[in-house]
């Protein structure tokens, strides 16, 4: 299974462009899934993304969250202008940011 | 109901909010800060991609799409409205409408549309490119600027926040909303002070159907906002979502309520609620305590603790009502096919046609019983027929309304100010006259708007206001409805018409004529009065085609003009086209029904009368001259004359005259039947129905014979004795 | 006021071009006929109410089944005596086109005589003089058994267009004395 180790330890570098919206969402999963599945360490620059609504935002979140329960590493990177402005919206800096916090534990 | 049904309520309705769309953006020039308005708008376009997208009408959801942006802006103040976005967004209407159209033909977007769609695609990213930045600057909340957070004691929480928790449904994505665009919205009138986006619900990726919503949200969120306000920016997502709205210091029970409603682990959302600041670690703690403690239902609970203010309950009634209100109004409201309504007209035409047989046929066996069921039955049949005819009535609101637009387009291409009022839209007509009269009144309002009113210089010059005033009204009079087109223009040039109307030919040049004459002068075949023929003028039909129009509606339409002050043109119609009450009255062998509406009163004529009115051409009628017409005479009526005859005395219009007939035969519920193209231009004659021998008779045209009256009377002037 | 014939307007339609079946009626003592498939059905004459003011072949309107029909009296239409009527007297509905509808209007003939097959080969073109009525009334023709009858062009003859100005103008004529 010297493939798959290999594999496993593959690095994944690649970019999202234009619209992140409702109308390509299906598509945005068919353009991650492989990724996620054939790398263990994953890349994703987003600086060309021009637009993005929930749907591409839950599109985000869920991959983060298959990367987290395979435990492999999924990181956003040169977050474009849309993108930043709806994280902040929805706060969810932390989330995507530090990947350790799976299910933030409240303001202790 | 299947698919081309379906499709087919799609268009009429597209239709529908398109018009209400249309309205409310010419209002909302009006009416700035009217954010009903903009909700209005935005629901118009909202709705209609959003069916769209249930067809597959692609086309229509990509291009509705864009606009449905630019409204959202609009609507959390991100973007101004100003006339040139106005403008944009008619235009964008415009083109949603034609592609509505083409949906209803079933075809694809021909080249043109293509290529104007993404002209209005490309103007109105514009508006969308704007907003990123001014958005991007507003950002998220800082942490810091929360309140402290403290203790007041009791039941009730200490945050001076609203708490609103938000789970949206699967299929609210699909249906084409954005869950963050209504996060952004609440930004609008209130500061969200925290938010956690809850994606528990989110499955990973490979699980994930990436049209289906899965997203939360908890938000505490500070506004001056009352309960309706906050729960109105969630109008369009209601019925899908599970929106909990808590006022500040709500008792910590309702937290419980929360907390148990929702499907994420208690603990968890309890954090949530602590993260959010709404509720403090300690108080979260108390309250899962007394869960745990109380054995009651919930509702229970709050009601004892009396949980929640008075002003709370009652924005919350008073919401409930509106949702009430509206609710019953949509359920008692039903979509019927037009046809179908046309169907039952005429069957109940047939009705009151055989009920009038029987009645006739039971008089004539002279069977007591018989009569009286007869009787009983035709009252009956009456007021089916009443009812039914209210099925077709329909205000004329609606098409009174499509003129704003009109006129606004009208009065930039002429250059000028124009302002339309409106009045009396609540007046009810019947819908075959509404869907006629349409083109007539387009006609006048354009005629009125390019030669009644003036230039803004003359106007000034006249020491009147620069802008101009266009009104249409409407109202029920006597049986009829009758509908002003008004101008505070400079009225009719009787001297210029006249004129011209000598040079067409159209009369005589000595010819003596009264004001209303020569006015009339105006809906002859090719009369034009402007000096420059603008390319307004030039469009679709002349005045003589819209009397001509009115006509075939048998209505009638006059002017009255008073220079300097303005011109109303005055369209007089019938309440319906289907069913009348008529007065039946005969003349030799032959009846006629003359609309009951229009007879004011019948007298015999007396011998005395008789002979006074040979020598000249008027009764007197209490005292007063009454002009009057033998039908005998004017029909050339075969038989012989009988001793008594009767006068019915019409009014019209404001004129009365007298017609000699025969007998009175009473009473007469009468189904108007056409009778075709051939007899469309007969003299006094408006029409046919059936009696209940079977036999036909005709409808008098009482308009027609009263101008005809009235004509003598002036031409020959009233041969007083 | 019972339906006499009703013609087969289906089998009618699907009758090969070049035999066509035309239904004859004779006016005074002339036959003529009209293709069958503009008859929509015949009816004893009856119960017609007269129209003021017309010109005189229109004779007035019949309700046919609850709708109004105009019934034009053929005979005046070609300028001759209007119709007696007797106990043969008969309406033949004619189905006219007008404008994008199609107008039925009732015609008085003396008598309905049958209806007769007459191949194009035995219709000759409408003398170009000598014939009784407007030429332009007439489609054709026929020779049967080896005599002469007139086949009416019915949308010339009952053109709704000009019927209603004629109608119009008497009108006109007799209400504006």
């Amino acid at each position: 299974m010297a493939q798959q180790e290999k594999l496993k330890h593959a690095t994944a570098h690649f970019a999202l462009d234009g619209e992140m919206t409702i109308y390509r969402a299906a598509e945005l999963k068919e353009i991650l899934q492989p990724h996620i599945d054939h790398a263990s360490v994953i890349e994703i620059d987003l600086s060309k993304v021009s637009e993005i609504d929930s749907a591409g935002l839950q599109v985000l979140i869920s991959a983060k969250l298959e990367a987290m329960i395979r435990d492999k590493q999924l990181h956003f990177v040169g977050h474009s202008k849309p993108v930043l402005e709806m994280l902040d919206l929805c706060d969810l800096g932390g989330f995507f940011g530090d990947q350790v916090v799976i299910f933030p534990h409240g303001t202790h | 109901m299947d698919l081309d049904d379906a499709l087919k309520t799609y268009i009429i309705e597209s239709r529908e909010l398109l018009e209400q769309m249309e309205d409310a953006l010419l209002r909302i020039e009006q009416a700035q800060d009217d954010p009903e308005i903009i909700n209005a708008i935005f629901r118009a376009a909202h709705t209609i991609k959003g069916s769209a997208g249930l067809f597959g009408l692609e086309y229509i959801v990509a291009f509705t799409h864009v606009a449905e942006s630019v409204l959202d802006k609009v609507r959390s103040n991100e973007l101004n409205i100003d006339p040139e976005l106005v403008a944009l967004l008619l235009e964008s209407r415009d083109h949603i409408g034609t592609l509505v159209e083409h949906a209803a033909q079933g075809d694809e977007p021909d080249a043109d549309s293509e290529q104007q769609g993404a002209e209005l695609i490309g103007k109105l990213n514009t508006y969308l490119g704007h907003k990123a930045e001014q958005t991007a600057a507003k950002g998220g909340m800082p942490v810091e600027h929360a309140p402290q957070i403290e203790r007041e004691g009791g039941h009730t929480v200490a945050t001076d926040n609203w708490h609103i928790s938000l789970r949206f449904g699967k299929d609210v994505l699909r249906n084409g909303m954005d869950p963050l665009s209504f996060v952004r919205y609440l930004g609008t009138f209130g500061q969200i002070i925290q938010i956690v986006t809850v994606v528990e619900s989110v499955p990973p990726l490979s699980q994930l159907d990436a049209e289906s919503c899965h997203l939360g949200f908890e938000i505490s969120f500070q506004s001056e906002a009352d309960k309706a306000t906050i729960e109105g920016a969630f109008e369009f997502v209601r019925d899908d979502c599970v929106i909990h709205i808590m006022p500040p210091h709500s008792k910590v029970a309702e937290y419980l309520d929360l907390i148990r409603d929702l499907p994420e682990q208690e603990m968890r959302l309890g954090e949530m609620l602590v993260k959010c600041g709404t509720l403090t670690q300690d108080e979260l703690e108390k309250a899962l305590q007394k869960q745990v403690d109380e054995q009651r239902p919930i509702g229970e609970v709050l009601l004892e603790e009396k949980v929640v203010r008075p002003e709370v309950v009652a924005a919350a009634l008073d919401k409930q009502k509106q949702v009430k209100e509206s609710k019953s109004a949509e359920s008692t409201l039903i979509r019927v096919d037009a046809e179908k309504l046309d169907q039952l007209i005429n069957l109940i035409g047939e009705l009151t046609i055989a009920s009038a047989g029987t009645a006739l046929v039971a008089q004539r066996a002279g069977i007591s019983e018989l009569q009286e069921a007869a009787s009983t039955l035709s009252r009956l049949v009456e007021e089916v027929r009443d009812s039914a005819l209210t099925l077709r009535m329909v205000q004329i609101g609606g098409t009174f309304n499509r003129f704003q637009r009109v006129v606004r387009d009208v009065s930039k291409e002429l250059g000028k100010d124009i302002e339309l009022l409106i009045s009396g839209a609540e007046t009810e007509l019947d819908k075959t006259v509404v869907e006629k009269i349409g083109d007539p009144l387009t006609h006048l309002v354009r005629n009125s708007m390019d030669h009644g009113i003036e230039p803004a210089e003359v106007r000034l010059a006249n020491g009147k206001p620069a802008k101009g005033t266009l009104r249409l009204n409407a109202y029920h009079d006597s049986g009829s409805i009758v509908i002003e087109v008004g101008d505070d223009g400079g009225g009719l040039k009787k001297e210029k018409i006249l004129q011209k109307a000598i040079e067409k030919g159209l009369v005589a040049a000595d010819a003596n004529l009264t004001d209303k004459e020569i006015f009339n002068l105006i809906f002859e075949a090719g009369f034009s009065t402007a000096d420059t023929v603008s390319n307004l003028s030039g469009r679709g039909v002349g005045m003589d085609v819209v009397r001509r129009n009115i006509n075939a509606l048998r209505g009638t339409i006059d002017i009255e003009s008073e220079p300097g002050v303005g011109t109303t043109m005055r369209i007089r119609l019938p309440l319906t086209l289907a069913i009348i009450d008529g007065f039946l009255v005969s003349v030799g062998s032959s009846s006629f029904v003359i609309p009951l509406d229009l007879v004011v009163e019948c007298i015999e004529l007396s011998e005395e009368d008789k002979h006074a009115a040979e020598e000249r051409n008027y009764l007197s009628l209490r005292g007063q001259v009454l002009p009057y017409m033998r039908l005998r005479e004017l029909f050339d009526v075969k038989g012989e004359q009988v001793r008594r005859e009767n006068v019915v005395v019409v009014q019209y219009g404001g004129a009365r005259a007298g017609l000699v007939v025969d007998t009175l035969q009473g009473e007469f519920q009468t189904v108007i039947k056409p009778m075709g193209r051939i007899f469309s231009h007969v003299n006094g004659i408006g029409g046919s129905t059936i009696l209940g021998s079977g036999e036909v008779a005709l409808i008098l045209d009482v308009p027609r014979l009263v101008q005809l009256v009235s004509t003598q009377v002036e031409k020959n002037g009233l041969e007083l004795a | 006021m019972g339906a006499l014939v009703k013609t087969e307007t289906q089998v009618a339609l699907t009758q090969a071009a070049e035999i066509q079946q035309y239904l004859t009626f004779a006016l005074g003592s002339e036959m003529f006929a009209v293709g069958t498939l503009s008859v929509k059905e015949i009816i004893e004459y009856g119960q017609l109410t007269e129209v003021p003011m017309m010109p005189d072949f229109i004779r007035g309107v019949i309700n046919l089944r609850g709708a109004v029909v105009p019934v034009i009296d053929l005979s005046a239409r070609f300028g001759r005596r209007a119709t007696e009527i007797t106990r043969r007297t008969c309406i033949v509905i004619i189905e006219v086109p007008s404008g994008d509808e199609q107008q039925d209007i009732g015609v008085v003939v003396d008598a309905v005589s049958e209806v007769l097959e007459i191949p194009a080969g035995e219709i000759e073109p409408p003398p170009a003089f000598g014939a009784k009525i407007r030429t332009d009334f007439i489609h054709g023709m026929g020779k049967v058994d080896g005599k002469f009858v007139i086949l009416l062009d019915v949308g010339k003859v009952l053109s709704v267009e000009e019927i209603s100005t004629l109608a119009s103008v008497a009108s006109q004529g007799a209400a504006g004395q």
